[in-house]
């Protein structure tokens, strides 16, 4: 028996349902994965989803928490997918959340008497200002020189872990608690709509701003030129350096305005919480990166899947607390996944197909 | 002094260790990203065995052969599935990421007392040695042999590397494992020896100047060594500044920048047009290029 | 995508991994091809027959060369050449019929078997690595090369052969600082060194200057001397290769039209076998008006890529409605000046002045909201976006313009309306406007090019390498296109490395060496042989004097 002939055959960068069914595919092995661990576990991987979702999205239990959470995993992503539509590699909405956080918490403290009217534009005003900074400085190094943005804004993610701690540990925004910030004035607190904070609504406007941003406006065209082929789009005259300065501002700015809805939202916090904490929010940043990438940079698709992925995130630590499993079984999820949505890119390529036999 | 002289060069052995092999990567033209995984494996996967097992050595030994498996990884995705290799190897470290965390984190804290490691004076690891035998050995490896010479082809023009009968994927599967393993052993030794402890994301960071150092070094290994040192230096400086100048009075959080922010500067100073031009020289021609048959 | 594509995802996995064995320990089989006595067959191919999906590339086709001779193949693109020589050295398994190495049946699984076997090809497109010095990728690979190879004894070697033919060569230069004529000798002794007796050379003089082809031709009879047997393949230039062979086949659509001995050939007869009809291949150039001046550059110099001065110092205007011809070999210059007039490139000094206007620090962007179009030389690379629609593409030079991009948005209807007009006077083939540029063919590339740059472009067009690699239909397209774009009144600088094209075209040449144009030469006065010369870098009176003195 002969065995077929193989053809690889290059695929033009599948678009629509095809691309969507790679992302699915991935997910879906990462879940059968992620499903035999729990097993290993000891623990029923049916019942553990049941547990997970059903708290999550329970409006008495979780699904405020939840909601919350992709929200902000929606900044974050909003934050990776607008560089990367322009070929730019933003892997430091870490560094420029923390950034947000320094600039929110500077205006609050300085001008905390200010009613919540004119203080909490204001600590908006000044989180996206901080983050659009800390996110230019990698644009203007890559439009500029040439420099790699992906160890840059590393670097500054890590500049800027050591930021805070300096801050808040014994600086000087410590708080009673030893490693924790002052708390935030009454005033800065975010304003609830429907339950939620406002700022759940912002991100969700943000999300459709881009959609459109992307889709009908001159500048995206100029992002989309740049990102799908930079030298045609220079040969037209568009400018490598405007366009990186300007979609890292922007994505600076957008994780930046993160720190405000994570912080000033969540009753839970109020504050900027001891170093372990507040680094793990940090690391939810690179959640960004992988919905993102399983959006295939869609900003309105990345709306459902941040939920999906909040839930997973609210309802974890539930399934830790209920079947006694180790600390970090999102992160595992995140990492299975990546892992899983990396295989499938193959298929993003190229199509195996059969060579037809000759008559 | 000494000690601190000491760990300095120890830090100098994690990035030596951890840069060689991604050297020797890139010289076969595959980027590999997710150094900062490799060794968050090597470290995670070498601090439980020697747990369990309570042996430092077999730490060791299976620190490295974790790395050694997820270069292979990286090496199937970049080279047989044809992925783009910042995805894969950007894959490799957020899957480290997660899976350290969920499996190491809950045994955070120092390995017990009697668990040590071996050291010349009660200080140096003979790892720094090895550290640097590797980086003569691999130059003489890439500019004194053949298989060095097929190695510098592949990474500068695979099609033409083909043409003369060399296995392109072979040899670049090749460099990829021996970057794994050396990126294992980096985080291994940085759990078992430097720090001796385990804490979340332990490398905080290293792995990624590691990846920044193979640039710096225009893809020579005696550059690399002296930027290693450079950094060693650097990295135990923010650390520990009292030893070298103490009552400099700057407080803890803006001194452990200094290795970050000094990489940036770095970097910035070789992209710069005068030292482009010779960077751009020095660059693999196909480094990051999935290579198809025709 | 299938999930029952896994297990075969599998095998090629395996395959990757055990496949081409690294080198099998094998030398050339020194008994097959030593000894070889001239005039003795070294290998003959008994009808050869290869068939692709809608043609038969090669059909039956009959060949032998012999130790001592150069037998030339002729055909133009399309004839069944590259498939012929693909067999002939093992990347292409024949469908049909046999070669014979010295009387015995030889089968090639790949080019390896090949070369084990005494075959050496050298290609058009250099299969070296460039960063490498000579004598590195003439030992690489080598199966004789040692774990340490032993460079001096390599260059003793190879400097022999060097000797023994005449190839005047720097071994320890790196290959990207060589010529292209000198590149070529390194292929050819990679080839000899791994003790290649016959060699396949694949166009080998299209990219080499008129003095480096003779030095290359003066070579090629010291290898036949000395028993090598040689088959050049070639489209272009047919005197000189002609000039040194012994025998020539031609062929055409897949067949062997003739087997000649080259003293009994005329060019003519060569030339009406290879194409079957008479080639007249004259343009109908229209009288225009040559109006004023559109633009004027005064000494423009420009650096290379790799930093080195590329363009030293040019000066020259073009007015309306004229072409202005640069003659040239790539490499010596024309594409820097291209990129500096465009302003992708910039001035290291001199100036360019568009209209009057100095505009040699101007952007790109607004060289083009001026009326200066770029056409560039590499349609895949930069000229077109590929995963863009056609639609796209077009608007990549509309997206300046409020016209199109109102408010910062893009106006659908009327981008689309544009490009509809556009891709129909364009001839642009395709399903529909949607379609991804990905799917077009080379042809339609160029138009597609042409169809976003020409209609936005109102004073001055360059272009570089318009018709590079394109087939004859979407040549002349191109071409008629540039003659209407002249009656428009539209000044154009075109770049060319055909020569008769240049020759054609333009209403002045400017042939162009080492950075410097050698003279300006209006077009009723200039001659295919000076201008070839002047390419060379030979200087206007030289060649002035040797027409005077015939």
């Amino acid at each position: 028996m002969r065995l077929p002939r193989l053809k690889l055959e290059k695929v033009v960068a599948l678009k629509g349902w095809g691309a969507a069914k790679v992302s699915i595919y991935s997910i879906i092995t990462a879940f059968i994965i992620f499903s035999a661990f729990l097993l290993w576990e000891g623990a029923n991987p049916i019942e553990a989803y049941r547990h997970i979702f059903s708290f999550a999205f329970d409006p008495r239990l979780g699904l405020v928490s939840t909601l919350h959470r992709s929200m902000f995993l929606l900044f974050a992503t909003l934050a990776f997918i607008l560089p990367l539509k322009a070929g730019l590699w933003n892997i430091g909405m870490e560094g420029q959340f923390y950034l947000g956080t320094v600039g929110a918490f500077a205006v609050a403290y300085a001008w905390g008497d200010l009613p919540s009217g004119a203080l909490i534009p204001l600590m908006l005003i000044a989180a996206a200002l901080f983050g659009a900074g800390y996110g230019v400085i990698a644009g203007f190094l890559r439009g500029k020189l040439g420099v790699n943005e992906i160890v840059v804004t590393l670097m500054l993610n890590l500049t800027a872990f050591w930021l805070i701690q300096f801050l808040i540990v014994g600086g000087p925004w410590a708080g009673i608690g030893e490693c924790r910030s002052r708390p935030l004035p009454d005033s800065a607190v975010a304003p609830e709509i429907g339950g939620l904070p406002f700022t759940v609504f912002l991100a969700i406007a943000i999300s459709v701003i881009f959609f459109i941003l992307f889709t009908r406006s001159k500048v995206g065209y100029q992002i989309r030129s740049f990102g799908s082929n930079p030298s045609a789009a220079r040969h037209v005259g568009m400018s490598p350096f405007k366009i990186s300065v300007l979609v890292m501002a922007v994505a600076g700015a957008i994780a930046g305005l993160s720190a405000y809805h994570m912080w000033a939202g969540d009753p839970r916090f109020y504050m900027i919480p001891q170093p372990e904490a507040y680094k793990s929010i940090g690391d939810l940043t690179y959640w960004g990166i992988m919905v993102g990438l399983l959006c295939l940079l869609n900003p309105l698709a990345a709306i459902p899947v941040s939920i999906f992925v909040g839930a997973l995130k609210v309802g974890g630590p539930v399934l830790i607390r209920r079947m006694k499993l180790p600390f970090g079984l999102d992160l595992l999820f995140l990492g299975i996944l990546f892992l899983s949505f990396v295989a499938f890119q193959f298929f993003y390529r190229y199509r195996i197909k059969r060579v037809k036999e000759k008559r | 002094m000494w000690s601190f002289i000491a760990r300095s060069l120890e830090i100098t052995t994690i990035f030596l260790l951890a840069s060689i092999g991604e050297l020797l990567d890139q010289r076969g033209g595959v980027l590999n990203v997710g150094i900062e995984g490799l060794m968050l494996l090597g470290a995670a996967s070498g601090f439980l065995t020697a747990l369990w097992s309570g042996s430092i050595l077999l730490g060791f030994v299976v620190g490295t052969i974790v790395g050694g498996i997820f270069g292979l990884l990286h090496g199937f995705f970049s080279i047989t599935l044809k992925v783009d290799q910042v995805v894969s190897g950007m894959g490799i470290w957020i899957f480290a990421m997660g899976f350290t965390t969920y499996w190491a984190d809950s045994y955070s804290g120092p390995l017990p007392k009697g668990l040590s490691p071996p050291g010349i004076g009660g200080y140096l690891s003979p790892i720094f040695f090895l550290a640097v035998a590797l980086v003569l050995i691999v130059w003489f490896l890439l500019s004194k042999t053949h298989l060095g010479l097929k190695i510098r082809s592949v990474g500068e023009n695979p099609s033409a590397a083909e043409a003369t009968g060399i296995n392109v994927a072979r040899t670049r599967y090749l460099c990829v494992v021996v970057g794994g393993l050396s990126g294992g052993l980096a985080g291994a030794f940085l759990s078992l020896d430097y720090f001796g402890i385990w804490g979340h994301l332990l490398t905080g960071g290293m792995g990624w100047i590691a990846l920044a150092l193979v640039l710096f070094s225009l893809w020579r290994p005696f550059i690399l060594f002296a930027g290693a040192l450079i950094f060693g230096f650097v990295w135990q400086f923010s650390i520990s500044p009292e030893a070298i100048a103490p009552g400099l009075g700057i407080p803890l959080g803006i001194i452990r920048m200094f290795p970050f922010i000094v990489t940036i500067i770095v970097l910035v100073v070789i992209s710069t047009p005068k030292f482009r031009r010779k960077w751009g020289l020095a660059k693999p021609a196909a480094l990051g290029e999935p290579y198809i048959k025709e | 995508m299938r999930i029952g594509e896994l297990p075969n995802l599998i095998q090629k996995m395996r395959s990757t991994l055990s496949g081409k064995p690294e080198r099998r320990k094998g030398r050339v089989r020194e008994s097959l091809v030593s000894g070889l006595k001239r005039g003795e067959t070294v290998l003959e191919a008994r009808g050869i027959t290869k068939r692709f999906p809608g043609v038969v590339a090669n059909d039956h086709i009959d060949f032998d060369i012999k130790a001592g001779e150069i037998h030339a193949v002729l055909g133009e693109n399309g004839a069944g050449k590259t498939t012929l020589m693909n067999i002939l050295f093992g990347i292409l398994r024949p469908d049909e019929g046999g070669i014979y190495v010295r009387g015995r049946k030889v089968e090639f699984k790949s080019p390896l078997d090949a070369i084990d076997l005494g075959i050496g090809m050298v290609h058009q497109h250099r299969k070296l690595i460039l960063a490498h010095t000579a004598l590195e990728n003439i030992v690489l690979g080598h199966p004789e090369t040692g774990k340490i190879p032993d460079m001096r004894r390599a260059e003793e070697e190879v400097g022999k052969l060097c000797r023994k033919y005449g190839f005047k060569i720097d071994l320890n230069a790196r290959v990207w600082q060589l010529s292209a004529g000198e590149q070529q000798l390194v292929e050819i002794l990679k080839a000899l060194y791994r003790g290649a007796k016959l060699l396949i050379l694949d166009e080998p003089t299209s990219v080499l200057t008129p003095l480096e082809t003779e030095r290359f031709l003066k070579s090629l009879r010291a290898m036949a001397r000395g028993e090598l047997a040689i088959v050049p393949f070639i489209t272009h230039k047919l005197p000189e290769v002609l000039g040194v062979s012994d025998r020539v086949t031609i062929l055409r659509k897949g067949k062997v039209m003739k087997r000649l001995e080259t003293r009994k050939a005329t060019m003519k007869a060569l030339a009406r076998h290879m194409v079957g009809r008479e080639v007249l291949f004259r343009l109908k150039k229209p009288k225009v008006k040559i109006g004023k001046e559109v633009l004027r550059v005064e000494n423009l110099s420009a650096l290379s890529d790799k930093g080195i001065l590329a363009l030293k110092g040019v000066s020259f205007s073009i007015r309306e409605g004229e072409i202005f011809g640069i003659a040239g070999i790539s490499g010596n210059g024309q594409h820097e000046l291209a990129e500096a007039l465009a302003g992708l490139r910039k001035a290291e000094g001199g100036k360019i002045l568009f209209r009057g206007k100095d505009i040699t620090r101007a952007s790109v962007l607004q060289r083009l909201k001026m009326g200066i179009g770029y056409i560039p030389s590499e349609r895949v690379e930069v000229g077109t976006i590929r995963e863009f629609s056609l639609v796209d593409n077009i608007a990549m030079n509309l997206y300046f313009d409020k016209e199109y991009f109102k408010w910062g948005f893009l106006d659908r209807g009327k981008i689309r309306e544009h490009a509809k007009k556009a891709i129909l006077e364009f001839d642009v083939m395709a399903p529909n406007i949607d379609t991804k540029a990905a799917h077009l063919s080379g042809g339609n590339l160029q138009k597609l090019i042409l169809a976003r740059v020409v209609p936005r472009t109102s004073r001055l067009l360059i272009a570089n390498l318009p018709t590079h690699g394109l087939d004859v239909g979407a040549t002349e397209f191109v071409r008629n296109r540039l003659m209407a774009c002249k009656k428009e009144g539209i000044g154009i600088l075109l770049i060319s490395e055909d020569l008769d094209e240049v020759l054609q075209m333009s209403d002045r040449i400017a042939p162009i060496y080492e950075g410097k144009f050698v003279g300006i030469v209006p077009a009723k006065k200039a001659r295919k042989e000076s201008i070839g010369a002047m390419m060379a870098g030979a200087p206007l009176e030289k060649t002035r004097k040797r027409e005077g003195s015939r």
